[in-house]
């Protein structure tokens, strides 16, 4: 026993890596949330009337609502007046090239591993970068320009799309879907944007990098991606934050919209700075991600989950369209003292409309880990088919792993099949490994890289190569 | 007046009629529970609990509450609701209260079998020992019954006693000049080794409204072994809200099954706690609906200690217009170790206008166990339909064998042939299956 | 190599090793038959590492050194290795990724760089033809639906990839087929030489015609009860355990 003890505060004792903080000057509105900080913002960022007005719409919405308590988490409530809205780096704000970058950010990315240069060189990744809600530099621009993609922040697009941003935006998560959601209507700052015109398919995988930097700022960014009729397009969303002993709030909206035939791909990889092993500081992560499926359209969300303090957040898909696929593929790690909750809604409403869901969950240290996840089948749903696979692994002890599907069906011709299982790595895998000489943590980041198989192998190469090593790394300290 | 501003008000007046004096424990438990209900109200569907499940059309109507005894009933009324067949003890309540000219009660050393309110004057320190400390006071429908409860089956089996026979227990409603509405409440206690089964059925001969209020609880000794089978047919005008509360003992094990083909709204709370070690809880149910009623199957199983297992089999199949809730919970806490949890919950939809909401949540503290709960909804399977049909079996007589087959597996813990056949009857009426051909 | 000495194991309370002793020399091959529940996987495991048994006497020396106080994973860098009777299944984790992992950590706590993956690959192919393994077989998940003849296969496959100083095979033979048999005998016999040691854990003599054993041991109820050439093996196949219980109880 005491040999097991002894483990597992190895496996639970790595400290987050990604903990530095970036030393760029940065223009910070006064804390603050009304009206006036809405006008400020929206001002500053030259917004058009109609998105003003949209904004203190959100706000209006979010003072009538109430933090929601129903996840299974507990945690003090962020104080939002005493949150900074709008955070800009103060350097110039177009950048034609890499040399324009302020060099400290570039150090940042080095240390992060995702160098702009390597990302540009070797990957072919397009790369929008988000430190602190405003896009700083953006690359492969004119490639996609060329097949009419648009993939710009979301400041930008308002500039220059604006009739895109106005017949989406909110579409998919209005104002008054959720506290936070209000929130991030009333106060978004930046977030990407992204247009794949009819019958395209976007050539490279799109990624954005987020960071929270500046102390004491949350961070509210908005994505909105459409991918119109027969097109294709795969995002890759990857999150990092510096080390901070206050938690700070990320309170983000992501909106997919899936026109006829289309396909969505959203890939997340989130690590977030989780707070230290005493569970001080981390990042409160609440998020509202939704797509809509038009006819035969579909969506993946694919997610490896391994920071911040505080996870809340149910990608989802409507299943508007007859044929519509929806797919949720989640691996979430939480240690010490990590909480979340986490899962997806599929909402059927089209005919012969199609979801799977595969989760897995594993808890170390004090952590918990739930999945709370919704399945609704709506009467005019004919044909509708569910396949839920959830399943939990618990390392050691003290932390915990909660289960809570809900499953409505209102049409017979459904099928739904819904399985959960918790269980733990076992002994004996474990002395099989130990037996071919390979030590226990390593064998731990084996199979539990293992059991994650099935979601990590939904994620493009280059990501799914970070998150095996995020997986090892937030579980263990020795694997590289 | 509202049905729970009368229920508070009737007690403030009449409560001191109710049996328990002044200085009792039973009257404090009376003044508690009506405590309770009154800061909680009926549960609503903004409780999570409820959340698909509303009282509202039940809680709007007007009813009486007040017991009676009634004389109109013989013995031909009741027996078509029993099983027959078998030598048993019986209790039989009729519109609230204790009819022994129907039963058959035993006072035996070793074990007996009576009439609550018996009980609690002849024995109370038996009865103050056991008596409301199984339930969860918490809940409102709980504290409703605890401040009315009057009369009720009270089952006290001896260590190392095994009860002959079946007990039977009937709770008859018969008025049929008004609405009722009654707060049955069990108390059964098998203490070490001890050995029981038993027959729980409530059911209406009248066309008013009935709206039943039931708690039971449930004291399984070390060792000992607990059955207990609800039949659940009753006709559309009868609710039921049933709370059963189970508690084990080590190595013991005790069994409740749930069998249900109507009634309006049929609400079963089943609640499982351990108290000793490798222990094992099982639960069963069928539950075959048409018409517009609605079955909400409740389950919540708390693993507190290590070692023990528990299995649960809900199955439904609903046609027309009604609805199925099942929300099955299990709690594997801190210590306890090789828990051993598995829950099963599979559905057949047969209406354009049925529905199913279900809800299996597992909530695990600890790390070595293995928890499972599986659920699926879904149609009969086609190419078994397909097969027989190829064999010259006509689609109906298929669609009838396979919900048969589909259904028959919760059966499978019932050992006394005579009630398990009663209830293969059932459930193959129900399902129009000539058993002839099976 | 592997010195024995008066070994006694507990699981639960219950004597399962009841004073054993044995000596393994480098270039030798051991048999060891009993009748079932006699303790031989038990032994196999208690000198493996594994810790849910508990050692309640006696000494077992490797190379010299007291190991037990080692962690499973060092004996195994130490050079022991165990063919397990039943291999363990671990989803998601392929062969090839598994036996990378644990090459590499071999080689780490040798203070070598992890070997190169032209040469992994390299090797890899050689010991896949020694045993005449399916390439496909590399990619699948670790043990996961393997059949019981190709889970051996696959042990000793890693054992061939591991290079081992000495080898246990429990029960390898059981679930192989003929040609199987003769695959994985010759596998073994090809990776024999005289400065590493084999001990076979079996119950026929079919193996042993492959693998020539110099000593055959009973043993029975914990104990070593009989030893002797392989003609030992030989007898006990045609005579059964009979006779030796009533040698111990005469
Ligand atoms: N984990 C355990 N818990 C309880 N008893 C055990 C355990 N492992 C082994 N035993 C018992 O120890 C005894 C020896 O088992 P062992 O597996 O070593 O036998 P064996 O000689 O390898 O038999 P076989 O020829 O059948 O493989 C048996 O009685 C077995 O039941
Ligand atoms: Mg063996």
């Amino acid at each position: 026993m005491t040999e097991e003890d002894k483990l597992l505060e190895e496996v639970t004792s790595a400290e987050y890596k990604y903990g530095f903080v970036t030393d760029i000057e940065s223009d910070t509105i006064k804390n603050g949330l009304n009206e006036d900080v809405i006008r400020l913002i929206s001002s500053k960022k030259n917004e058009p009337e109609w998105l003003l007005e949209w904004r203190l719409e959100g706000l209006k919405k979010f003072q009538q609502l109430v933090e929601p308590e129903w996840a299974n988490v507990h945690y003090k409530k962020p104080d939002l007046q005493s949150i900074s809205y709008y955070s800009a780096p103060k350097a110039k704000k177009t950048l034609n090239s890499l040399d324009e970058v302020d060099p400290e950010l570039l150090k940042t990315f080095e240390k992060l591993g995702i160098s702009l240069d390597e990302q540009k060189m070797l990957t072919g990744v397009a790369v929008d970068i988000i430190v602190d809600s405003v896009s700083v530099a953006t690359s492969f621009k004119e490639k996609l320009g060329e097949l009419g993609i648009i993939f710009c922040s979301i400041s930008e697009a308002i500039q220059e799309h604006p009739e895109l941003v106005r017949k989406y935006l909110g579409t998919v998560v209005p104002q008054s879907d959720n506290y936070y959601a209000a929130l991030n209507s009333a106060v978004f700052t930046d977030g990407s944007f992204c247009y794949i015109p009819k019958g395209t398919r976007c050539p490279m995988e799109l990624s954005t990098y987020f960071r929270i930097n500046q102390a004491g700022t949350g961070q509210f960014e908005r994505t909105l991606l459409i991918a119109d009729k027969g097109s294709y397009v795969s995002y890759l969303e990857g999150c990092t934050a510096p080390s901070r002993d206050e938690n700070q709030l990320h309170a983000a909206v992501v909106e997919l919209i899936a026109m006829d035939e289309a396909e969505i791909k959203y890939s997340t990889v989130q690590n977030w700075y989780p707070g230290n092993k005493e569970g001080v500081g981390g990042v409160f992560n609440f998020v509202t991600k939704r797509g809509i499926c038009h006819e035969s359209a579909k969506i993946s969300w694919t997610q490896v989950e391994t920071g911040s303090a505080v996870t809340w957040k149910y990608p989802s898909c409507i299943l508007k369209g007859d044929n519509s696929i929806g797919e949720f593929f989640s691996v979430a790690v939480t240690n010490n003292f990590q909480q979340a909750d986490t899962g997806t809604k599929m909402i059927h409403i089209g005919k012969n409309t199609k979801s799977t869901i595969i989760s897995k969950g594993i808890a170390a240290g004090e952590s918990n880990s739930s999945y709370r996840g919704l399945v609704k089948i709506m009467k005019g749903a004919e044909n509708a088919r569910n396949f839920s696979q959830c399943d939990s692994l618990l390392m050691g002890d003290k932390s915990g792993s909660h289960t809570f599907p809900y499953i409505e069906v209102k049409n017979k011709t459904a099928r739904i099949e819904h399985e959960a299982t918790t269980s733990k790595i076992g002994e004996d895998q474990l002395f099989y490994c130990n037996q071919r000489g390979i030590s226990t943590d390593a064998a731990i980041g084996l199979i539990v890289n293992g059991y994650c198989k099935d979601v990590l192998n939904q994620l493009p190469m280059e990501f799914a190569v970070e998150a095996q090593k995020l997986l090892s790394l937030s579980l263990e300290g020795s694997v590289g | 007046m509202k049905l729970q501003d009368k229920l508070i008000n009737s007690f403030e007046k009449f409560g001191q009629s109710l049996s328990g004096s002044e200085t009792d424990s039973l009257r404090k438990m009376r003044t508690e529970g009506i405590e309770v209900f009154k800061n909680l109200g009926f549960p609503t569907t903004k409780d999570e609990e409820w959340k698909y499940t509303s009282l509202n059309k039940c809680i709007k109507r007007d009813y009486d509450f007040g017991a009676e005894f009634s004389l109109d009933i013989r013995s031909e009324d009741v027996d078509r609701f029993l099983c027959t067949g078998i030598d048993s003890y019986k209790l039989v309540f009729v519109n609230g209260v204790f009819n022994a000219s129907l039963s058959n009660t035993t006072q035996q050393d070793k074990f007996f079998v009576s009439n609550l309110k018996d009980a609690y004057e002849g024995n109370s320190e038996l009865f103050n020992q056991y008596y409301g400390t199984i339930a969860d006071k918490e809940l409102s429908m709980v504290g409703l019954n605890t401040a009315y409860a009057q009369e009720g089956a009270f089952i006290h089996v001896k260590a190392g006693a095994v009860v002959d026979k079946l007990i039977q227990i009937l709770y008859i409603n018969s008025d049929s000049s008004r609405s009722m509405m009654n707060q049955a409440r069990n108390l059964i206690i098998a203490e070490d080794r001890g050995e029981v089964q038993i027959l729980e059925r409530h059911q209406s001969l009248s066309d008013e409204y009935v709206f039943t209020n039931s708690v039971t609880e449930i004291s399984v000794g070390n060792e000992a072994n607990v059955k207990h089978f609800k039949v659940q047919n009753d006709i559309d005008t009868a609710s039921l809200v049933d709370s059963t509360f189970v508690k084990q003992g080590t190595k013991s094990t005790a069994l409740v099954d749930t069998f249900v083909f109507s009634g309006e709204l049929t609400r079963n709370n089943l609640h499982f706690e351990f108290t000793g070690e490798h222990a094992e809880a099982h639960m069963d149910a069928i539950t075959l609906l048409k018409g517009s009623s609605l079955v909400d199957h409740h389950t919540f199983v708390d693993h507190a200690v290590p070692n023990c297992q528990s299995f649960q089999m809900y199955k439904g199949i609903y046609d027309e217009k009604s609805k199925g809730v099942f929300n099955g919970k299990v709690m594997v806490r801190k210590d306890a170790q090789k828990t051993n949890a598995y829950q099963q919950n599979n559905n057949l939809l047969l209406s354009d206008f049925a529905s199913i909401d279900t809800k299996p949540q597992l909530e695990i503290f600890a790390d070595d166990v293995a928890c499972s709960h599986g659920c699926t909804i879904g149609q009969l399977d086609e190419e078994a339909l397909f097969y027989m049909q190829s064999r010259g079996i006509p689609l109906k007589e298929a669609k009838a064998f396979l919900m048969f087959a589909f259904a028959g597996d919760t059966l499978k813990n019932i050992t006394i042939p005579e009630l398990k056949e009663q209830l293969v009857n059932l459930v193959a009426r129900e399902l129009k299956v000539d058993l002839e051909l099976n | 190599m592997l010195k024995i000495k008066d070994l006694r194991v507990e699981i639960e309370g219950k004597e399962i090793i009841k004073g054993l002793s044995l000596e393994i020399n480098k270039g030798e091959v051991h048999a060891i038959m009993g009748p079932n529940g006699a303790g031989k996987s038990t032994l196999s495991a208690v000198i493996a590492g594994r810790d849910e048994y508990e050692v309640t006497g006696g000494s077992i020396e490797f190379e010299g050194k007291d190991i037990m106080d080692m962690a499973p994973e060092d004996r195994a860098h130490a050079g022991v290795f165990l063919s397990f009777q039943y291999p363990v299944e671990i989803p998601g984790v392929s062969v090839t990724n598994f036996i990378k992992t644990a090459l590499n950590e071999s080689r780490k706590a040798r203070d070598l760089d992890p070997m190169p993956a032209k040469d992994m690959l390299k090797l890899m192919r050689e010991k896949q033809a020694l045993l005449e393994m399916d390439k496909q077989f590399m990619s699948r998940s670790l043990n996961e639906g393997f059949s019981g003849g190709e889970k051996k296969r696959n042990e000793i496959f890693q054992m061939a990839m591991l290079d081992p100083k000495l080898a246990i095979l429990d029960e390898t033979d059981s679930g192989l087929d003929i040609d199987a048999l003769r695959i994985v005998a010759n596998g073994v016999n090809k990776l024999k030489n005289e400065d590493n040691a084999v001990m076979i854990i079996t119950h026929y003599q079919r193996l042993l015609d492959h693998i020539i054993p110099d000593f055959v041991h009973v043993l029975y109820d914990g104990k070593i009860v009989k030893s002797g050439d392989k003609n030992l093996a030989i007898e006990l196949e045609e005579k059964g355990y009979d006779w030796i219980k009533k040698e111990i109880e005469a």
